[in-house]
This record gives C-alpha cells, structure tokens and sequence, in this order.
C-alpha cells in the first residue's frame, strides 16, 4: 500500500494506491475520488449507551460514524479521501502500543489496527468541546486529520493543552481535566476554559487551531437555525 | 486549450500573478486600459481608483428566482493600466487556463467562477446537460468556450488527474473537466451507502480528458457550522 | 522573550519562549499550549471601563489573558487565533498602527492597545465608533484570515473594507457604498474603502464576514 499525501497543509488529501486484495478502513463521508477496481462496504459502529446530548451531537456534527471499508480487486487501484475540514493529515505507525485519537481527528486506519469507539478515559466531560475519543491499537498504519498545523509534543515532567487543541496521544500519558490559571474564575474569563494536563512520559499531538473556536467565530455569523414551537 | 500562452494575434493573455497558494489564493491582474474583466460577485479585494465596476445579472430576473444566477462584475480599467486583486471567500486555490477557439470547451462548476476575458463566453444551457448534477446547493454547470483566459477557485487545494478508462468522483468534489469526457451521474455504492457511508451522487467519466477535482466539498462544511448557530424560537401561527 | 512563527502562512501559530518573570499580553482564547510553569490571568482589557468600551464599541474582547512564567526557567507556549491564516511579528520601537477588530492576538508588555475615535461615517459602515491604535515598545503579533499582504499606498486606492486588518498612522480610510444602492447590493461587493495617503495598509486575502455571506443563501 502506498499513501501519499498531497495538498498540504491546510486542504491536504491523502491518494492511497493499493497491490491487489489490500484492504483499508476509513471514516464514512471522506472519498472525494476513486479509480475503478475497488470493492466498498459501509458498517456502522456502536458507541457506547451514552446519552446523546447537544454537545455529543456536536462531536458527531460532519463526523459520521459510519465507515467504509476498501478492499482492491486489482493492483494500482487508487482511493483519494480527504477530512471535511481544513488541516493537515499525518500517518502514525502503530507498532503494538495504542493511541487515543479525537473521534473528529480519525481519517483511516489499516486492516491489522483494532479501533475501540467506547473509550472512557475522560469522565465527567466538563469541557464545552463535547469530545469523543477513540482508541487504535495494534501495528499498522493509521491516518489522522487535523484542523490547522499538528504538532508534537515530548512530554517529560508537566503539560498543559487546551481540549480543543488536543488530537491525540500516547496512551501511558496521565492526564487531567482542570484550568489554565490559578483560579476558574481567570480560566474562563482569559477564554481558556478547560484544559488537559499531561504528565508523565509521551507524546502529545497538538493541532495549532481550534475547531470549535473557528465554528464559533463564524456561527455567530450565519443565519440562525428556526425552530418552530407545537 | 493551454496553462501558458498559446495564441492568436487578436487577443492577448492578462498579465497576472496567483499568490497565496495553495490555502487562501489571491489574483492579481494588470488590466490593459479599456480592457474589461467579468468578475464573480464579491470576489473584489482592491483595485486602482480608475478601475470602474458595472454589475451584471447574467440570465435577467427569472434566473434570480429559480435560484440559479451569477452575479458578475464587469471591471474596465479606465485610460491606462490598472491593477485588480480578486479572490474568492471560500480558502482555497486559483487555477488558471486559456482556453483557444478550436481547443476542447471548459466544464466549470458555478461556484467556482472567478473571473474570464471578454473573449470567454459562460453558456449556462448546453446540450447534454444534466440538471441536478450537484443535488442542489445552488449549483450547476458552466460551459466556457471562445478565446481568453478564465481563472477559476476551489474549496480546498485542485488536484489535477488525468483520465485515461474511468475515474469516479464526489460530485460535491468537482470544479471543472474538459469537454470529450463522458460522464453518468449515480448513487455511491447503492441505496444504502447513500445514506450511511455520507457520499452522495457520484460522477462516473469516460475517456480521455482532464479534470480538476478539489480537496473538500462544501455540504459537509455547512452540516459542520450547524451546531455553532444561533437557535431561534418561533411560534408556529 | 523570543518568539518564532511555524505553520505560516495557512496555519500560523507562534512558539513564544518566555525568561524568567516574563508576561505575555494574549487574546482571549488564543493559548493552544503551554509548560505548566506559565501563570495564566485574566485581566480586563484596558480596566473595566475601558474593557466596556472596547467590547461595544471597538469590538474588542472584554478579557485579554496575561501569562508569566513564575519559574526560573524558560518556558514555553504555542499562541494561535481563531481563523487559520497567517501571523504578522511587527517590531514597535515608539510608533504605532491601525488595527482592525480580531486582527489582535499578543504582544509583549512594553506594546499598549489604545481606542481611538473613528469618525460617525465609520460607525455607519458598520466598522465601529472607535478604532484600536497598537503603539510602544516590542513585537506585537497580528493575525488575519487567510494570507496577509501589503500594500503601499502613496495616493488613493480603493480596498474592500473586509480585507483591511492593519494600516498605518498617516493613512486615512473613508468608507461607503462601491456603487449606488442598487449596484452596491447585487454586486455583492457592498462596502469600501477609498483609501488615501502615504504608509502601508495590511490585508488579508479572506473574512469570515465575507465567508459567512457565501454560506448563508446555501443553508
């Protein structure tokens, strides 16, 4: 299998071009081209029984949990697929670890790479991101997107990301929910909200710009969303 | 048609400059004195003070109402040279052709107008068309034919292919493809992969021919703003 | 304090490295990470009256974000903005600039961020009773949707209102309709600015106002 990745950085598209019989699984609503020779079929995955509220749906809003798996019928079949928001795609090479990657940040993943949709590691989701996780485990490749810039992070001892800046991380990180500043009244105030503390060893990949802070600037713009009371 | 300047004695490309690729491309063209450029309603972002506007409705009223109209500016640079800076609201990347009369015509989807010499004409009835070839949205098919340069943009960065058997894409992908292609417009795998795999229509094409697809499509976009809008409550009477 | 830009010009963020007992003067909302050594404090942006003027009437934030680092070591942050786009480091030794509402996104502590008087025609056009003056000592970062470039200006010139983020001291901007109401309104190029004098005017070669303008009639 060959990925290439083309346009970057900030409407990149990934062109994959498959030897006969290789398979790969990717986020429904994400072909933008295909060459003929390639055989499509559409699952559905479960999440967990977790209440769907506004802000879960947010998580969900262009993100379908719907997935397409590619198997090619002849060698030089090609697949072109692409995330629905501006940014970046990089390929991380799972070699037996696990990685948790944001549900929005998910673009494929190779046959041989586990995916578990019901990760619950951040509890009591206070963060107005309304973010779902989740986790790849396994070796192969896996392709994730990014809004804007990814980049790494080596963390060793302490550090802070903002949730909307988070697209994924190394699995034996410890983190936690909590403010930027020393008071919540400053957090919040400072536009800062809820942040991630990672400590310990590992790395974090951050994306330079925030989703929701994009979404936000440019929803207060739009025309409103109409709905009629009974 | 050609990317660099093949032409007749007649007509004379534009000297331009695309800046800001691939993300948020931006044109700058030198308008000859008394020449007139047709514009993409809003795709304005400076210009020389002699630099005169005209606004034209291309297909009159009624087109306004079914939904179906382009707006386009006429800019005329008045007694001597002037300079124009024109982009799109949506990021992406400008492409630019000139198209000759005896080379293949311009398939370009509506949205992605950007500007065309006077020597272009937009046809927006042709044989062969195919109504609700981008399900709605307010978009359709242009044919550009004549002589001159038409620049146009994408939602995301262009990739160009090259068809030689068959390639199918995304509809909500395509910004333009040369005339001799063939195309059929169908479901993505099926009934159900309509609704559950998130792809739409497809375009099966044919032949030989280029096309220009772009990286990202704009429904998804607009289904992402929804939960960042307002809500309003109304009564129903 | 040093400061490099990475991911320009579609994604500009810029990795701050702040000495000991440096602060950071930040939009709010602009911290997309940082070591947790850094200190992080919201302050009215200009007091509370002069918070409340920026907020209804320049546009501005109510809050900005100041972060020092409390550590004796260098610590560092990575500051970005809300549209993706590029970042402009201006170097002020004394002078100032005009800035556009939302082209603000962190400056060192020897920079001030003053509201002036615009003038009712700007009100009229929807820019705002007061505009933002950025003027002192050390960088101060401005960023735009889109690509950023310049333009200098010795005469008139005529700019789409949307696009300005920046422009100098000696410029002067006079905003109205590009052509009659009714050409003003379908040529959807509705507002610009006649611009005139000598200095340098910023743009940028996108606006969510302009972005939200496409979206709306397709939803």
């Amino acid at each position: 299998m060959q990925i290439d990745i083309l346009a970057q950085p900030a409407n990149t598209i990934t062109k994959i071009t498959f030897a006969q019989n290789e398979e790969i699984t990717a986020e429904g609503g994400s072909m933008v081209a295909m060459s003929g020779g390639l055989d499509v079929q559409t699952t559905t995955h479960k999440r967990g029984k977790r209440g769907i509220g506004r802000a879960v749906k947010r998580a969900f809003a262009g993100e379908n949990i719907f997935l397409n798996h590619y198997k090619a019928e002849r060698d030089g079949a090609h697949l072109y697929i692409a995330p629905n928001l501006s940014g970046d795609i990089m390929t991380h090479e799972l070699q037996g670890g696990s990685l948790i990657v944001q549900a929005t940040s998910f673009l494929a993943h190779e046959a041989s790479v586990d995916m578990d949709v019901s990760w619950q590691g951040f509890k009591n989701m206070l963060s107005s991101e309304g973010l779902f996780w989740l986790k790849m485990s396994g070796t192969g490749k896996v392709l994730i997107n990014s809004f804007g810039a990814i980049y790494p992070v080596a963390v060793d001892g302490e550090y802070i990301v903002d949730t909307g800046h988070i697209v994924a991380f190394d699995e034996g990180l410890n983190f936690s929910l909590s403010k930027a500043g020393k008071s919540w009244m400053s957090s919040i105030l400072g536009g800062e909200g809820i942040v991630c503390r990672f400590k310990g060893k590992g790395t974090v990949w951050c994306q330079s710009h925030s989703p929701s802070g994009f979404g936000n600037a440019l929803g207060r713009l739009l025309d409103p969303i109409v709905e009629h009371q009974q | 048609m050609s990317d660099t300047n093949q032409t007749s004695p007649s007509v004379k490309p534009l000297t331009h400059v695309i800046e800001g690729r691939p993300d948020f491309a931006y044109l700058k063209v030198q308008l000859p004195a008394q020449e007139t450029l047709r514009v993409e309603a809003s795709a304005m972002q400076a210009m020389d003070k002699h630099v005169t506007m005209r606004t034209r409705l291309k297909g009159g009223f009624k087109r306004l109402i079914s939904g179906e109209n382009l707006f386009l500016n006429e800019f005329t640079a008045q007694g001597k040279e002037g300079e124009l800076i024109l982009g799109s609201s949506l990021p992406g990347d400008i492409k630019r052709l000139y198209l000759t009369q005896n080379g293949p015509a311009l398939f370009l989807q509506s949205g992605s107008f950007l500007a065309a010499s006077t020597g272009i004409e937009t046809q927006t009835k042709f044989q062969g068309l195919i109504k609700g070839f981008f399900s709605g949205a307010g978009l359709f098919l242009i044919k550009c034919v004549g002589e001159g340069d038409i620049f146009f943009n994408s939602y995301g960065g262009i990739i160009e292919i090259q068809v030689e058997n068959e390639f199918i894409i995304d509809n909500n992908h395509i910004v333009a493809f040369t005339e001799g292609l063939e195309y059929s417009v169908e479901k993505f795998g099926g009934y159900k992969s309509f609704f559950f795999s998130g792809e739409g229509l497809v375009a099966r094409f044919h032949g030989n021919g280029r096309i220009w697809i772009q990286t990202r499509a704009m429904p998804p976009f607009f289904a992402w703003l929804n939960p960042f809008r307002r809500v309003v409550q109304k009564k129903r009477n | 304090m040093k400061h490099v830009v990475h991911g320009a010009p579609s994604f500009a963020h810029i990795e701050i490295t702040l000495n000991a007992g440096d602060t950071l003067i930040a939009e709010s909302g602009a911290m997309a990470s940082m070591d947790a050594s850094l200190d992080q404090k919201a302050k009215m942006n200009g007091g509370f009256f002069g918070a409340l003027i920026r907020k209804f009437f320049g546009r501005e934030s109510f809050f900005i974000s100041h972060f020092t680092n409390m550590s004796g070591r260098d610590a560092k942050i990575i500051i970005t903005q809300k549209a993706p786009g590029d970042i402009r480091a201006i170097k002020l030794t004394g002078g100032g600039f005009y800035i556009q509402p939302g082209a603000f996104v962190a400056c060192e502590t020897g920079v001030k961020l003053d509201v002036k008087w615009a003038g009712f025609s700007s009100w009229v056009a929807g820019e705002g009773l007061l505009r933002n003056y950025v003027h002192g000592h050390g960088a101060v970062f401005i960023g735009g949707y889109g690509a950023i470039y310049d333009k200098e200006i010795d005469g008139e010139y005529i700019i789409d209102s949307s696009h300005i983020i920046g422009y100098s001291r000696d410029i002067k901007l006079n905003v109205g309709m590009s052509g009659g109401i009714f050409s003003s309104f379908l040529s959807g190029e509705g507002l610009v600015a006649r611009v005139e004098g000598k200095g340098k005017v910023f743009l940028q070669s996108r606006s969510v106002r302009n972005l939200a303008n496409f979206i709306n009639p397709r939803l």
